[in-house]
């Protein structure tokens, strides 16, 4: 009785949240003139591709995706680089009061990103960064550096000081040793807050839409707002395909780095 | 109050006890490699950059924020105003149905994908692809607040799926305007965001109920401890270090409310359904009052850090000994 209960339960769940899915992929089959206004169950046609070259081309979602993918990579690089410098900075060597140096850092975390708009929006205004690529990316790495550097920090405290102290009798500088033993030793603790970030960039709006505001400059999720927007116009199919297109990079990085993936989540509650 | 002081006394004396064995070698060590280091100041070239990039992009604009918010600032003039700014809220009625709005995300959050996380962990919890129902719920989880939006604006519109569903089973006078009319667009969107957010959730708590050792449940089985009872007094108070996270997590996420709401309504009609992260976007970037748009972001932060601050305590620095 409750064995059958809890199987019900959990197919129901399962079924409940597949089929939001199944609506988006069924629906970006459609047409876009084919439409009728109400929704369809079963697919009707194979137009996926016309629809998504509208949202590509038409609604510009290609460029901006081009625009995304640097973004991300790009800053979610930076970031985990500069982080792990900083935590190798705070844990292996010395450093006056390495606790503050910890808090002011990780401090970028904490807040919500309403606090830093007006004043960045004023900055980037007066240093010709509004709507533009570097001006983005400055941002996005700054905004990904406090938590990359909180995963990296938090693994680094669990790696052996005897290895670095192994290293610098060998004779070793400390760069050489944070880039043949540590980064190497570390490369999955790296690589969870990569994936991280990327994803963090990837799926941002509000930074996109306050400091940005032409097609080639704006990352893929304002983009996607606009086209989102003009939702009656464009067609429901063509918003449907494109919101299915955007998020297949993170799907793609989520299934296959499922366990880095997870791991970036997570680390806060071991 | 007596919790906390009933446990640092012991606290001290275990912790002790256990770092002097491991950390006496490598203190020693340290001291004597500080110079071999490069002197005790090496390791700030190597945080420098960190440094850089957090305090000009959000160390200065978080205080240059706090600055701002006692002037009257429209974007190109700007007068010192004291405390007007923090004075008009308290009789801004769109400022209290949006702090309304926040309040029910937080609480619908901890209701939904909290609770309803917790549910689904438990009874995936060793279950035949058990895992495999937890991928599903948690794929949603990689697709972006935006593209949410997208989605579930094709379930919630007025000829969208949901009401389609509803007539379809007979339930056509249930069918309305999802997004139209408070408080049905703010339920609607938390409902929404469930879909996206549970799987977090499930996952951690996932990770909380692997680490609950066997032995405990054997033994409470043994005493005779079934269904509810043995998730109540064995499971749950087990599961507490992760609910910490879990409801901290919830908690910051739902007060953060952004994307979606914007996405789905701009925090329409008539701002019915603005959340404060929303408000202050508008304020400050649609209608220009800079200086009002500040005080609500103040007003923000402040309500987040709070809230988390049971959760971000076990994040800093030796907390977790």
């Amino acid at each position: 009785m409750g064995r059958h209960m809890r199987n019900l339960f959990v197919a129901g769940c399962v079924l409940l949240w597949l089929l939001p899915l199944y609506l988006l992929v069924v629906n970006s089959l459609t047409p876009a003139d084919e439409y009728t206004g109400s929704v369809d169950w079963t697919p009707q046609g194979f137009a996926f591709f016309d629809n998504l070259e509208s949202a590509w081309v038409d609604a510009g979602i290609g460029d901006s995706f081009g625009s995304s993918m640097l973004y991300a990579v790009v800053c979610g690089a930076v970031a985990v680089l500069v982080a792990a410098m900083a935590a190798f900075a705070v844990i292996v060597l010395p450093i006056p009061r390495p606790a503050l140096w910890f808090w002011v850092i990780f401090s970028g975390t904490l807040f919500p990103l309403q606090i830093f708009l007006a004043p960045l929006f004023g900055m980037y205004a007066d240093a010709n960064l509004y709507d533009s690529r570097l001006g983005l990316m400055l941002v996005y790495a700054a905004w990904a550096v406090p938590f990359a550097f909180f995963l990296i920090r938090n693994q680094m405290t669990t790696m052996p000081p005897e290895l670095t102290e192994a290293a610098m009798i060998d004779g070793a500088s400390m760069r050489r040793i944070f880039w043949r033993i540590h980064v190497p030793l570390m490369r999955s603790g790296l690589g969870a807050a990569f994936i991280f970030q990327f994803t963090a960039v990837w799926n941002d709006l509000l930074f996109g839409i306050t400091l940005s505001r032409s097609p080639e400059i704006q990352p893929v999720m304002a983009t996607l707002n606009s086209l989102n927007q003009a939702y009656s116009s464009a067609g429901p199919p063509v918003v449907l395909a494109g919101a299915l297109v955007v998020s297949l990079p993170t799907l793609l990085v989520f299934l296959v780095f499922r366990g880095l993936f997870l791991r970036g989540i997570t680390a806060s509650a071991r | 109050m007596t919790d906390t002081v009933s446990t640092a006394g012991p606290a001290r004396p275990v912790r002790a006890r256990r770092r002097i064995p491991v950390r006496s070698p490598h203190q020693a060590a340290k001291a004597n490699a500080t110079r071999r280091m490069g002197g005790p100041l090496a390791g700030v070239p190597w945080a420098l950059p960190a440094l850089a990039l957090v305090g000009v992009l959000l160390i200065y604009p978080f205080f240059r924020s706090i600055y701002g918010s006692f002037f009257e600032d429209n974007g190109f003039t700007s007068s010192f105003t004291g405390l007007d700014n923090y004075t008009r809220l308290a009789d801004d009625p769109i400022f209290g149905r949006s702090l309304l709005n926040t309040f029910l995300w937080v609480a619908g959050t901890l209701v939904l994908p909290v609770a309803v996380g917790l549910a689904i962990a438990v009874a995936t919890h060793r279950m035949r692809l058990g895992w495999l129902a937890q991928l599903v719920i948690v794929l949603p989880f990689a697709i972006s607040g935006v593209a949410t939006a997208a989605l579930w604006r094709f379930i919630l519109n007025t000829d969208g799926a949901l009401n389609e569903v509803l007539r379809g089973v007979g339930l056509g006078s249930w069918a309305q305007g999802w997004l139209l009319e408070w408080p049905q667009n703010t339920l609607s969107m938390i409902v929404a965001s469930t879909w996206q957010a549970t799987g977090l959730n499930v996952v951690l708590f996932a990770i909380g109920l692997r680490a609950i050792p066997k032995e405990t449940v054997e033994a409470a089985e043994l005493d005779g401890a079934r269904g509810w009872r043995m998730f109540r007094y064995i499971t749950l108070p087990q599961l507490r270090a992760v609910t910490v996270v879990v409801i901290g997590m919830a908690i910051v996420n739902s007060l953060k409310a952004f994307d979606m709401v914007w996405a789905l309504t701009q925090g329409g009609p008539s701002r019915s359904s603005e959340t404060l992260a929303l408000t202050m976007y508008r304020e400050a970037f649609r209608l220009f009052h800079v200086g009002y748009g500040s005080a609500i972001a103040l007003v923000l932060s402040v309500i987040v850090v709070a809230s988390s601050w049971a959760y971000l305590r076990r994040q800093m620095p030796g907390a977790k000994d």
